[in-house]
Order: C-alpha cells, then sequence, then structure tokens
C-alpha cells in the first residue's frame, strides 16, 4: 500500500522552485455540481400567471438532467428580491449555502408572448457567465423553461440538452391501452390512439409515432402523424417493436409467423420488408439500431432462453453479447454507441436495468432493491436513460443517468404507464 | 643456622580444583533437581477448563459470485446481517476454540512433554543449521537500493507526502459538468506552503488548466483538505520556505 502511494509521489525539481516536491493527483472525485436556481422575478402580472409552472420545469430539468445537484431554496440566506446583475447579487451569501454556480430568472409578458431571461453566474468568481432570452407563446410557460435550460446545459456541456426532446408511451384506458406523445419531462401528453389495445410506441425521426395496433382485430403496425393512425406493416400474426433507424429512413419490426417470430428490415414506409434472422422455433424480437445505422441489436432465445443479440442490419454477424442471467430483454442502443441498455430477471426475479458495452460485453448494473424496472430507453443525447418503474406503487416513468445515478420518477401521473420511447 | 632448600617449581603441590570441579558439580546437580521438583510441585499455570472461552474465528472471504449470475452493484449494503441470538456461544465442553489459561492454570502435561520434545529437536536442528552456516556472510535485511546509513527521515517525508496526497485526493471533487472530452485534457498546478503545526500558510495555482471549473476545483481540494497534519521536523524549514506542488489531472 505504502510503496503504491509512495509511487504516486513523483519529486522532481522544479525550474523555478528547486526544493519544491511536486505530488502528483488524480482520480477526481466528478460530481454534481452544486446549483442554485433563485425563485423567478416576474414584472407583471401576465408573467406572474405562468411562473409557478415556468419554475417547476425549470428546477426538474435541472434536477434530473445529472449533471447539477439543486439546492434546496430553504436553505437560501439571500434576499428573495436581490437583483439579477453580479453587481446587486451578495456572492457570498450563496458561497455559504454551497451554491457553485446561481441561476437567476426574470419573466415578463407583452399579453401574446412570454419573455424569459436566464442569468447564469459564478458564485466563487462573482461573474455572470452566461445570459439567455427566449420568448414563447404566453401559454407555453414550461417550454420557456426547457429552453433556457437547454441554454445552460450546451454552457456546460456543448452538447444539446435533451429539454426539448419528445416522449412516447402507453397508458391504460377504459378500453384498453392508448398511446400518448409528451415533452421530454411527461408532461404537455398528447394522446394518439382512441380505443383499442395500442402498445409499444416507437417515436418517428422527425415526427409522429409508430405503434403496434389491434385496431385490426391482428396486431399490427400502425403509424400517425397526428392525424388518424395509417398502417404501415401487416405481416404474419403480429407485428411489434417497429424501430426507425436514426436517419429515419428505415424500419425493423418483429413478424411472427407460427411458432417462430423474426426481423424483418425495410424502409421506413413499410415497403420492401426483407427477413434478416431466421431461426426457424425461435424467437427474434425487440430491435434497436445502433446510431450509425449499421447494427441492430434485438433479443433472440436461440440459446434456451431470451439474451441480447446484435447483427449487421441485413442480418450477417449476428453475435450473442449477454452471457449473465437467463432472462435479457428489451434492448436499446446508446446514441453514443459504446453501450446497450436492457431489461434482466436476476437471480431473485427481480426485474432490473443493466447496461452491456458493446466492445467487451461487460455488464452494469444499473437498478437495483427498488422494485421493478423494465424497458429502458437513452435520450437521444445518450446521458439519460428513462425506464418504467413500480416504484412506489402503480407503473410510472422514472429517469436517471446512463449509469445509473440520479434516479427520479417524472412529474406525472402514475398510471399503469409503460414502453416507454424517447427522440428528437 | 639452618638451611633452607628451595622447593622446586617442578615440585608436586597439593591443589584444591578437584574439590572445586566435584563441589560445583553436585551444588549445580543439587539445583536443578531442586528447580525439577518445584516447577513441578507448583510450577505452571492452571487451565480453568470451566470458564467462559473466547471465541477466535478465522473469517475469510465467501464463494465468488456465479459468473453466470447478474453482478449486483458493489456500492449497495450487504443483506441485513442474521439474528443475533443465532449466534449463540458454544458449549465449554465441545468447543475447540482457543482459550486462554487463567494465571494459576496447570499446564497439560502430556502436551508439555510432546512440545518439550519438539522442542529439544527442532533446537538441534537449529543448533546444526547455525553451525552449517556459520562460514557464511550475515544476510542484510532491507532494500537493495536502500541508503545503508539508513534511512528514516526519508521514509517519514515520503509518508508525510502520502498523507498530503490522500487528504488532498478526499476532498477532490470536480464538477460533472465538464465534459469527458474537456477532462481528458486538464492539468493543473497548484503551489502552497506549510507551516510548522501543518497550517496552510499561502496557496496558488501556479499553472492553470484553461477551465475555470476544474482550477477553481483543484484550490478547493487543497483549501477544505488543510490544516494539514504537522510536518516532520526535517521538512518543516523546506515545506514552509519552498512549499510543494500539486499536479492534478482528472
Amino acid at each position: 500500500m505504502f510503496s503504491r502511494v509512495a509511487a504516486l509521489l513523483v519529486l522532481v525539481p522544479s525550474v523555478v522552485f528547486a526544493q519544491r516536491p511536486v505530488i502528483e493527483i488524480s482520480g477526481a472525485n466528478f460530481r454534481p455540481m452544486p446549483l442554485a436556481v433563485a425563485v423567478p422575478l416576474t414584472q407583471d402580472d401576465g408573467a406572474k400567471t405562468g411562473a409557478a409552472e415556468f419554475d417547476a420545469a425549470l428546477s426538474f430539468d435541472f434536477a434530473a438532467c445529472g449533471l447539477f445537484q439543486v439546492l434546496d431554496r430553504k436553505s437560501f440566506l439571500a434576499d428573495a428580491k436581490e437583483g439579477v446583475t453580479a453587481s446587486s447579487i451578495q456572492f457570498p451569501r450563496w458561497t455559504d449555502v454551497g451554491a457553485e454556480s446561481l441561476i437567476k430568472t426574470q419573466l415578463s409578458s407583452d399579453g401574446a408572448n412570454l419573455r424569459g431571461d436566464l442569468r447564469l453566474f459564478s458564485v466563487a468568481a462573482g461573474r455572470e457567465e452566461l445570459k439567455v432570452s427566449e420568448s414563447v407563446p404566453a401559454k407555453d410557460a414550461r417550454k420557456l423553461a426547457h429552453k433556457l435550460a437547454n441554454a445552460v446545459y450546451k454552457h456546460f456541456t456543448r452538447e444539446t440538452g435533451p429539454f426539448e426532446t419528445r416522449i412516447a408511451f402507453t397508458k391504460k384506458s377504459a378500453s384498453g391501452r392508448d398511446v400518448y406523445v409528451a415533452d421530454w419531462d411527461g408532461k404537455n401528453a398528447a394522446r394518439i390512439t382512441n380505443g383499442d389495445v395500442n402498445v409499444l410506441p416507437a417515436l418517428i425521426p422527425g415526427g409522429g409515432v409508430a405503434f403496434t395496433s389491434y385496431r385490426s382485430k391482428k396486431p399490427f403496425l400502425f403509424a400517425s402523424h397526428g392525424g388518424d393512425p395509417v398502417q404501415l406493416v401487416a405481416k404474419g400474426s403480429m407485428v411489434t417493436g417497429g424501430a426507425f433507424s436514426p436517419d429515419g429512413k428505415r424500419l425493423a419490426v418483429s413478424v411472427s409467423e407460427g411458432e417462430n417470430a423474426e426481423i424483418y428490415v425495410g424502409n421506413a414506409d413499410g415497403s420492401g420488408m426483407v427477413k434478416v434472422t431466421d431461426t426457424k422455433f425461435f424467437l427474434n424480437t425487440s430491435p434497436s439500431w445502433s446510431p450509425d445505422g449499421k447494427r441492430i441489436a434485438f433479443v433472440s432465445n436461440r440459446a434456451g432462453n431470451p439474451q441480447i443479440y446484435v447483427m449487421g442490419a441485413d442480418g450477417s454477424a449476428q453475435k450473442r453479447i449477454t452471457f449473465q442471467g437467463n432472462y435479457n430483454t428489451t434492448p436499446n442502443w446508446s446514441p453514443r454507441g459504446d453501450l446497450i441498455a436492457f431489461t434482466a430477471r436476476d437471480e431473485r426475479n427481480a426485474f432490473d436495468l443493466f447496461t452491456v458495452n458493446v466492445e467487451n460485453n461487460k455488464i452494469t448494473r444499473l437498478t437495483q432493491d427498488a422494485s421493478g424496472n423494465e424497458e429502458p430507453v437513452f435520450s437521444p443525447n445518450g446521458r439519460l436513460i428513462l425506464f418504467s418503474s413500480t416504484r412506489g406503487g402503480s407503473r410510472g416513468l422514472h429517469v436517471m443517468t446512463f449509469d445509473g445515478n440520479n434516479q427520479m420518477p417524472l412529474p406525472m401521473e402514475k398510471s399503469d404507464v409503460t414502453t416507454p420511447d424517447w427522440a428528437n | 643456622m639452618a638451611t633452607t632448600t628451595p622447593a622446586s617449581l617442578l615440585d608436586d603441590r597439593p591443589s584444591a580444583l578437584p574439590l572445586f570441579v566435584v563441589g560445583s558439580v553436585v551444588a549445580h546437580g543439587l539445583a536443578i533437581a531442586t528447580w525439577l521438583i518445584l516447577g513441578w510441585a507448583f510450577g505452571g499455570p492452571k487451565v480453568d477448563l470451566e470458564q467462559t472461552p473466547i471465541k477466535a474465528s478465522l473469517v475469510r472471504l465467501g464463494k465468488p459470485r456465479d459468473e453466470k449470475l447478474l453482478p449486483r452493484k458493489e456500492e449497495e449494503a450487504p443483506p441485513p446481517a442474521q439474528k443475533v441470538e443465532e449466534v449463540a456461544l458454544p458449549s465449554p465442553a465441545v468447543d475447540k476454540a482457543v482459550k486462554i489459561p487463567s494465571k494459576d492454570a496447570k499446564p497439560d502435561k502430556s502436551a508439555e512433554k510432546k512440545d518439550g520434545a519438539k522442542d529439544a529437536k527442532k533446537s538441534l536442528f537449529d543448533a546444526f543449521n547455525k553451525t552449517g552456516k556459520a562460514g557464511k556472510p550475515e544476510e542484510l535485511e532491507g532494500q537493495a537500493d536502500g541508503d545503508p546509513n539508513g534511512d528514516s527521515a526519508k521514509q517519514e517525508g515520503e509518508r508525510y507526502f502520502g498523507l498530503l496526497n490522500s487528504v488532498v485526493k478526499r476532498n477532490y471533487d470536480v464538477s460533472s459538468t465538464i465534459d469527458e472530452a474537456e477532462r481528458r485534457r486538464l492539468r493543473a498546478e497548484v503551489a502552497l506552503r506549510i507551516g510548522p503545526a501543518g497550517e496552510l500558510l499561502d496557496v496558488s495555482l501556479v499553472k492553470p488548466s484553461g477551465n475555470e471549473l476544474f482550477d477553481s476545483a483543484v484550490l478547493g481540494a487543497v483549501k477544505k483538505a488543510a490544516p494539514f497534519s504537522a510536518p516532520p521536523e526535517h521538512l518543516r524549514d523546506s515545506l514552509k520556505k519552498s512549499g510543494v506542488s500539486f499536479v492534478f489531472t482528472p
């Protein structure tokens, strides 16, 4: 042990300070940045109307994205009416509550539109780091929050944030299940189907959603672009697991035929479907595209129990990549390309979420001892995972970072909500 | 007038040596006999077989997890321990655990005999071994590249720097908002001076990384780690005057 510590000490003479020993330190503990989000200041009555929604959406975005530790407002020492410019802010008061960054927002309304101004401050430096303004229709206070949160996210990560993306899910209805499309936080949900049983929604890049529906008696694949659903694929006895390639040009589905189910790949409009797996008496389901659109992950029980496999989009080079556990399903390929998230039933018969590294097949557990967790799906930037969970009662949607940290529920009603999908 | 005959040096003269040798042998024999008799009669601690034993258990790692099973999260706490009542002390009669003898316990003679025989054998072989090795030069312990004059001061210094490393590393928290690509190129150097009691005299960023979040985190790591332990005597002067540098990489 001591020799290892000693090895870390590199005593090299410095040019300037010949006598000063140098100690090299690595292995930083990366942790969410403590962020204070001040209560929004409103400048008129119109702004006050949407302030609460705006504030809730902004706080959730920062808290759920995994980059920040949003500090509890109860601990704040600064005056609630403190100004929004660096010269009017008493930074020591924010330092005292542990904040490293501070967000100040100001809302104003001209009747039709709601305008939001956001300023980001470095508390230690006492300096404004970012100033951004956005304007939206007055009723879209949450959207305004997502836009501003995205600007902050991009400031830190240089990546587009996930806050203006869409999710799809199904929810129990009186006559079966319906498909919904909502904002990333589950709010602003729009029902796409009306009646019958509709399952396994897949968002179409560029707009619209596909899903398996029993509306034509047999469960086939339909798509909706806002209007009435149109049939996309009607083959075999059942078409499930529709998945669109990242460029939106191709579609993969699983078609059940007698005792087996095979993966088909074709055009996004359902034409030209070609069978790419062929394993008689076995099931091949749940296709998920790699970010480059060249490979597909899927589930097959050809080895005796359901395991995750990958193959070329044309069915070539089929390769099993999970060898632990005996029930691994619902693969979802990270848009970053390195990981595939999946649901597994472990030896305690608990459903939990895992990732498998595509290169070395290393499996990492994401959830544990927190009720049933299933159906993981990556955010479009690959930093977050949305999943369904029975923790806290009825099945609802939760979000966490790609490595299983910061698990939290979406602020939406939990009423048997399942099979999420997530896209731009 | 009396004539004196000088005594020859070669003449026999009465000697006390035989008497002394005989006396010594008898005295030693008596002393050994007395020691053996007294030892047999009173010696050795009594073993109290009725006392409650203190059980020492050797613990080893459990069976490795089956590779076919899905992994568990390492940081999670293990499942709750079994009921305390179940861990009952075994009865002394059947217990094979090591017993601690009381002050006046009697030794187990048969065991003593066996051990004594073993010890005698061992010491005999040891004696042979020593004789056999007598001609060889004494082997020196320690590192081949060690300082022949001793290096306790150097070791103490290294230990102190190791301590600084560990306390600063414990506070080396960096914001996860720094993206992965940038993390790879980050490197910052911080210089600090430490007082004789371990107090932080001053700290400065001598080579910034270019990322303010990282620079502020490494300065924070040093400040939060202070005050440090008092430096060893021989380092006090240099740590006060020249200080020490930390080079941080993620």
